[in-house]
């Protein structure tokens, strides 16, 4: 059996003049893959092919080790489909609304009923589950958008744009949900924004698209990986009392920039300058924070050295 | 060491085998026509489809209940008092607000709301949505198309001298009375699922329905009276599922156009409806 929740290889996508997939060839198989790219930069178009919604004019695409074109209907009730923009029916409740989209998706009716409590709970509307959707608040109703998607217990779910429209608390409750899926539920997510900062915090890699290609695809934790040993850091007040300090702990430090340290470990202890102050890798931060409240330095900028995720995306993209 | 927690998620899987497409149409039928008919809605939304379905229901109830009350003062004969074959005619502006009321409601509030987009990444094709509201559509109709007049045949078969010899003296009825009924609720569900599919909002579904319904009545009346042609008749899109419903009975006559006249233009309306719903919902966009 095929490991790779989604397998897309050559997909092209023509709407008119419109170019919206170029031979697109990804394999995503990481529990939480996000999809990021401006607007119109063919997200929403190959999550649609992933459904089965929208047929490629070439190429193939496997959904959970099926041909999402052949067997379209079978892929779509396997997965969960969170759309972007507001698709709910005001009239009905949140509890008949979840428990009918599960009886759409195959669950039998007694237990389409006990999901939908679960579910509802999960997305902390247990006590508005009887209330109409029309009086719902834009962070309930994504909620309720949420809940229909996982009712069935997918092996994956799609989710177009989770934090559109959310102010910054439903942003945050939306993004620990998102994260929840994947981490505690078991459920693979496949997770499109524009927002970087969103799939950073929920995704464990990412997928760029621009112009309906794909630019880049890579694991979100790279940049630690990379810089392993390696801390950018910006200070403000006595810079060279804090340098002193840093070195008095055993690190090396090198200019990086105008006022931007480069801070690094020892990797060999034999190098360690003083004696008894070895700092390890793991060790660094605290060096740091403990270097700066010595000299009475204010730290303004602490991560790890090298291009960001931003950055390196900002150039991928470019 | 091993260290194992234990989380208490509250989530179970379902990991049973998922229902097939015949079961998600189907429930997509069965919870529409429930809530057409007000189903876990407000008091007010149920009141008319509720009302409609008992005045359907009148006649009968008016008959067999002077039957069981005065049959000894006055013999009333149900064959003549209220034939099989009219029942439908009697109601039918009943029928027609209850088709007014219910189609709009199972497909407008559905792209109001946008709600074709969660439905379409379902299991569901389009076509299945077609044919969900369509049964959606035709089950509550029959409340007031079929079961009226199986309450009355039913009502005959108990009050009868002799009930089994009037249920086989009477068995062609049954049948006729059950076609009748399916073929007038397809007429009026389709008109009103075709029409309501054209806009999103109720009032303009109401509306296009009941203009659909009556203007054609009152022109092809017209026409059929000034130019003298009483062919013309079968324009009268509200009068169609009617005749052809008494057209089931044995002595069907009239002025009018003659059965396969009223059968072709039952064929064209439902084939149309029909069209018209399959093309909307194919361009959709979600």
């Amino acid at each position: 059996m095929n490991d790779a929740i989604v397998e897309a290889t050559g997909i092209s996508k023509r709407f008119g003049q419109v170019e919206a997939l170029r031979d697109v060839t990804v394999t995503m198989s990481d529990r939480a893959v996000g999809l990021l790219g401006a607007n119109g930069a063919g997200k929403s178009t190959l999550m649609r092919v992933m459904l089965g919604l929208v047929r490629p004019d070439q190429g193939a695409i496997r959904v959970l080790d099926m041909d999402a074109a052949r067997r379209s209907w079978d892929v779509r009730r396997r997965l969960g489909y969170m759309p972007e923009h507001d698709c709910l029916p005001l009239g009905m409740t949140a509890a008949d609304f979840v428990v009918h989209m599960a009886q759409l998706r195959g669950l039998p009716h007694r237990m389409a009923v006990l999901r939908a409590s679960e579910v509802l709970f999960h997305v902390g509307l247990e006590e508005e589950r009887s209330r109409l959707i029309s009086t719902f608040s834009v962070g309930m109703r994504q909620r309720t958008n949420l809940a229909q998607a996982i009712v069935h217990s997918p092996r994956l779910v799609i989710l177009d744009e989770p934090t559109n429209g959310l102010d910054p608390a439903g942003r945050e409750e939306m993004l620990h949900l998102v994260r929840r899926l994947s981490s505690e539920l078991g459920i693979a997510v496949l997770m499109s924004s524009h927002l970087l900062e969103d799939i950073a915090r929920t995704c464990d890699s990412v997928v760029v698209l621009r112009e309906g290609e794909v630019v880049v695809k890579r694991p979100i934790g790279q940049d630690e990986i990379e810089s392993r040993g390696e801390l950018h850091v910006r200070v403000s007040g006595d810079r060279a009392a804090f340098l002193a300090a840093l070195r008095t702990r055993g690190v090396s430090v090198r200019e990086d920039g105008d006022e931007a340290l480069l801070v690094m470990a020892h990797h060999n202890q034999s190098e360690t300058k003083v004696p008894g102050t070895f700092v390890s890798s793991e060790g660094l931060h605290d060096a740091v924070r403990d270097a700066a409240a010595e000299a009475g330095a204010g730290l303004r900028e602490l991560r790890p050295a090298g291009p960001t995720l931003e950055d390196s995306l900002i150039e991928a993209i470019r | 060491m091993t260290v194992t927690r234990v989380h208490d998620v509250r989530f179970t899987r379902f990991d049973g085998e998922l229902e097939g497409q015949r079961q998600a149409v189907w429930s997509l039928a069965r919870w529409s026509a429930l809530r057409s008919m007000g189903a876990r809605r407000s008091w007010k939304v149920k009141l008319v489809p509720i009302a409609l379905t008992l005045v359907a229901f009148g006649p009968a109830i008016v008959v067999l209940g002077l039957r069981a009350l005065f049959s000894a003062q006055i013999p009333i004969n149900i064959a003549t008092a209220l034939p099989y074959k009219n029942y439908d005619g009697l109601i039918g502006l009943t029928i027609l607000l209850f088709a007014a009321v219910i189609t709009p409601e199972l497909l407008c509030p559905d792209r109001r709301d946008r709600v074709l987009t969660l439905y379409f990444a379902t299991a569901l094709t389009r076509t299945q949505y077609v044919v969900g509201k369509i049964l959606a559509a035709i089950l509550p109709l029959l409340c007031v198309t079929l079961f009226p007049v199986w309450f009355l045949y039913a009502g005959n078969v108990l009050f009868a001298d002799h009930p089994l010899g009037y249920v086989q003296d009477h068995k062609f009825d049954l049948l006729r009375i059950t076609a009748a009924g399916i073929a007038i609720a397809v007429f009026y569900g389709l008109a009103g699922l075709a029409i309501a599919s054209l806009t999103g909002r109720r009032a303009f579904a109401i509306g296009g329905y009941l203009a659909f319904m009556t203007v054609p009545v009152i022109v092809g009346g017209s026409l059929a009276d000034g130019l003298g042609r009483p062919g013309l008749l079968v324009m009268a899109t509200a009068a169609i599922p009617i005749h052809v419903a008494e057209s089931l009975y044995p002595g069907f006559e009239g002025d009018g156009p003659s059965a396969a006249a009223w059968a072709v233009a039952y064929l064209v309306v439902v084939v149309g409806c029909l069209a018209v719903l399959i093309r909307r919902y194919r361009a959709v966009e979600v």
